[in-house]
């Protein structure tokens, strides 16, 4: 089933009843242009249509049978002779659903661009990455795609796509506005739902605040697309990105069309040789007894990136392991957002490759402090641990390895020569290290904690 | 049943060539549907199949659409991956597009003229996966074992893999084709000889102490130790957990089934503990025959603070059979203590765990005897 959003003009003699207007025109799309956001179900529709208008009052129907279109957020701007036509009134005619009625007053007549914008949910992008590391898994080709899905309800065809990568704030939900039986409800009966008058202009107030950028390149970019001749060689689109307030803006080049019922992947960038950190790490009270591995890299420009924010999103990982590019399936991980300059770990999963294994030696009590009636108020324990630590991988590794202690007062005497420990918080230390290939090391160190009264002493 | 319709391969590419660039209507013939050319089946990953495949496109100079579609099968679709081979300079894919309510994409190829290339793609495929099993025969002194491993491929993901190349992270690759609901059993390691060593395991919070109060028979496990050592004729690499069986050769030509283990991954250096069943010809009887509190600490209302306790244990060995045998003993004492004397030597594996290597010779006994401290037990 194909859904049509279609727009009728209507003339309007003064004084006639609506009952007896004529169809004068169906104006197709000049040009539609989709906002879409991924933070909520949401997307800013601008489409301009040209119109023929007569001087004196006009009706124009719009109506949106089979979409998501919220009625709310409809508006119909003059894209010319802006002060000498006035969009006065938009009803919303009884028994009917779906439906807008425009009455405009005009001192021009003939044909006029006009620019219709809305909000549909329905519409949706995410972000998606493949990443194939190096053989020797040192460096990785990242891929990042965007896929947009349309289950609008309308086709929407040769399209400027945008694309808002950030969160925006918005207290009703569009499908929730698009699907009431009345456009603002109704008065008089108690509404369970969740409404909220004034907040149909937060999320508007962001698209317009882009609304000066947006108008500059409607037009420039309204027939830029040129038919091109076939078999000529054509490259991905780009994605252009900027920044604009709290969002980043991806732009895709040229139109696309994604007709309802449909989802397109366009690359969005291809970085090559991103150099990676294979991390290992260890810690019982959130991994487990198991090594999680981490795909580590930051987003700056040391590692080829760095521009723009990656938007957050699915990892696919695959390593190469021949120079055919045959591929080897690594794992996954979902990331967040990543702002520049930052680093990320991508958490790849529980491995057994990697073994740490920290056993508790030895444990013995000390110190024991007694009160003048005999009973105890203060002692220390020391406990030697061991952590065993095994790369049965071909590669270097680096592993950390966080200890949580459970107690605020302590101190750690590390024996032997591998490993000094990071303090990371009142009671948490992290060993960090390196092994070479096929290495094994052995960590040794003795915690003592203090309790009751050997506590104060420290 | 709706599987019974796709006989043959169901997962299909096929080209469409477009006249125009304009949209979805533009799907005109088809040119060609090429067919599936190498295929691998990687199997390193144990939770997920690999699948490459190589096909060759008849690519027309400019744009070229391919639809890649699958049916009755489970692929991942967000792992389908193209990788162009033969011209990646010149052939570039523009997008990819997904079909409403089909398991289909599309990719739009552009290439600057008209040619075969030679494409490979990529995907992960459920339900099609593998297993290992060992199977060691020992001999009849139980010193060595004849080793060897199998791969058992199985696939149920839908698909017929006519001939495909099946690899593993290591070890050498199988030319196999498998069929939809096929399950295929290859050998992929054949070690030969492996030493073992064959150890009788009795653990204090494990095994009954006293085997005279219960009325049936107590056995203590037995386990075969396999080193993965180049020593050992293994040690190239680590071996994959997956259920063992051992068989002992009889003397009479035949074997017999000792028993069978689950084992675990077993990295290079480290030992496999086969677990074959438990023997009756060796006993154990544990008793605790000091425990005392010394060293007592009282408050001045009289109530004990602090203290510690004296405890011996004697655990007798009696050895039924007609060779030697290595007890592997292990110990568990809790808390803070000190050995005060032990008549063997013991290795400490952690704070409260020690073991102990016993040799009891044939037809013969052993007794250990452990004097220890628990100390600085609070009340």
């Amino acid at each position: 089933m194909k859904v049509k959003l279609f727009f009728l003009v209507f003339l309007l003699v003064p004084g006639v009843s609506l009952a007896k207007v004529d169809l004068v025109t169906l104006p197709q799309r000049d040009h539609v242009q989709l906002t879409i956001y991924n933070s909520a179900d949401l997307t800013l529709i601008k489409e301009s249509r040209s119109l023929t208008l007569k001087e004196g009052f006009n009706d124009l129907q719009f109506s949106w049978v089979n979409t998501l279109i919220d009625p709310t957020s409809l508006e119909m701007l003059p894209l010319a002779n802006a002060d000498q036509i006035d969009v006065q009134s938009l009803t919303y005619p009884p028994l009917l659903k779906n439906v807008g009625l425009w009455h405009i007053r005009s001192s021009v007549s003939g044909q006029v661009p006009f620019e219709i914008s809305y909000l549909t949910s329905g519409l949706s992008w995410r972000a998606f990455y493949l990443g194939t590391l190096d053989p020797d898994e040192q460096e990785m080709r990242l891929q990042g795609f965007v896929r947009v899905q349309n289950n609008s309800g309308e086709d929407y065809e040769k399209a400027q796509v945008r694309l808002i990568v950030g969160t925006v704030h918005v207290i009703d939900q569009i499908s929730f506005l698009a699907n009431r039986q009345h456009p603002y409800g109704s008065p008089g009966i108690i509404n369970f739902e969740r409404e909220h008058w004034g907040g149909g202009e937060d999320y508007d107030a962001d698209a317009l605040d882009m609304k000066d950028a947006i108008d500059e390149t409607f037009y420039a970019l309204a027939d830029a697309e040129s038919f091109r001749e076939e078999g000529e060689m054509r490259t991905p689109k780009k994605i252009i990105k900027e920044g604009l307030s709290e969002y980043f803006l991806y732009t895709i080049e040229g139109r696309e069309t994604v007709p309802n019922g449909w989802a397109k992947r366009m690359p969005s960038f291809d970085v090559e040789k991103i150099p990676v950190v294979n991390l290992y790490k260890y810690e019982e009270e959130r991994y487990g007894s198991q090594v999680v591995r981490f795909l580590s890299f930051k987003n700056d420009e040391d590692h080829q990136l760095g521009e723009t924010p990656i938007p957050g999103g699915m990892l696919k990982v695959f390593r190469q392991v021949d120079q055919e590019k045959h591929l080897s399936y690594e794992g996954q991980s979902g990331f967040k957002y990543i702002p520049v300059d930052e680093e990320v770990e991508l958490n790849m999963g529980g491995v057994q490759n990697v073994i740490v294994e920290p056993t508790l030696m030895d444990y013995q009590s000390a110190n024991y402090m007694f009160d003048r009636y005999g009973n105890i108020i203060g002692w220390d324990e020391i406990r030697e641990y061991k952590i065993k630590l095994k790369n049965t991988r071909p590669i270097p590794v680096k592993v950390e390895i966080k200890r949580n202690i459970h107690n605020s007062k302590w101190a750690i005497q590390n024996q032997g020569d591998v490993g000094t420990y990071e303090k990371i918080d009142a009671d948490t230390v992290q060993y960090t290290i390196h092994l070479t290939e096929r290495e094994n090391k052995e960590i040794v160190y003795a915690l003592t904690t203090f309790h009751g009264r050997r506590a104060d002493y420290q | 049943m709706k599987k019974n319709m796709y006989l043959k391969s169901v997962i299909m590419l096929s080209m469409f060539c477009f006249l125009s660039l304009s949209v979805a209507e533009a799907r005109i013939k088809l040119v060609a549907l090429p067919k599936r050319a190498d295929t691998i089946i990687r199997l390193d990953n144990p939770q997920f199949t690999l699948i490459e495949e190589e096909r060759v496109l008849t690519l027309q100079q400019g744009l070229n659409k391919v639809d890649f579609s699958w049916n009755g099968v489970s692929i991942d679709p967000d792992s389908i991956r193209i990788d162009i081979l033969s011209h990646s300079d010149q052939v570039t894919l523009l997008n990819v597009s997904y079909p409403p309510n089909e398991n289909a994409l599309v990719w739009e190829i552009s290439s600057a003229g008209a040619r075969e290339e030679k494409i490979r793609v990529s995907y992960l495929l459920s339900n099609i996966d593998r297993l290992i099993t060992y199977k060691s025969v020992a001999d009849k002194a139980e010193t060595q074992v004849n080793f060897k491993s199998h791969l058992i491929l199985r696939n149920f993901s839908g698909e017929d893999f006519a001939n495909a190349k099946v690899l593993l992270d290591y070890g050498e690759s199988f030319e196999e084709g498998i069929r939809h609901e096929e399950t295929k059993q290859l050998l992929f390691l054949k070690a030969g000889t492996v030493p073992i060593e064959k150890v009788w395991q009795w653990d204090s919070k494990k095994q009954i102490w006293d085997p005279e109060e219960v009325d049936q028979n107590v056995g203590i496990p037995v386990h075969y130790r396999i080193t993965n050592t180049t020593d050992s004729n293994l040690g190239q690499n680590a071996l994959w957990n997956g259920k063992m069986r051992v068989f002992q050769l009889d003397g009479h030509g035949s074997t017999i089934l000792l028993g069978e283990d689950a084992v675990d991954l077993t990295p290079v250096g480290e030992d496999m503990e086969v677990y074959i069943g438990d023997s009756r010809d060796l006993v154990v009887t544990q008793r605790k025959m000091v425990d005392k509190q010394t060293n007592i600490r009282r408050n001045t209302s009289g109530r004990v603070v602090l203290y510690d306790n004296e405890e011996q244990v004697t655990a007798k060995i009696e050895n039924f059979k007609d060779t030697n045998a290595k007890l592997k003993m292990v110990q568990h004492i809790p808390g803070e203590w000190d050995m005060h004397s032990c008549n063997f030597e013991y290795k400490k594996e952690n704070a409260n765990t020690i073991e102990f290597e016993i040799d009891v010779p044939a037809q013969g006994k052993a007794e250990l005897v452990m004097h220890y401290f628990r100390r600085n037990i609070r009340n």
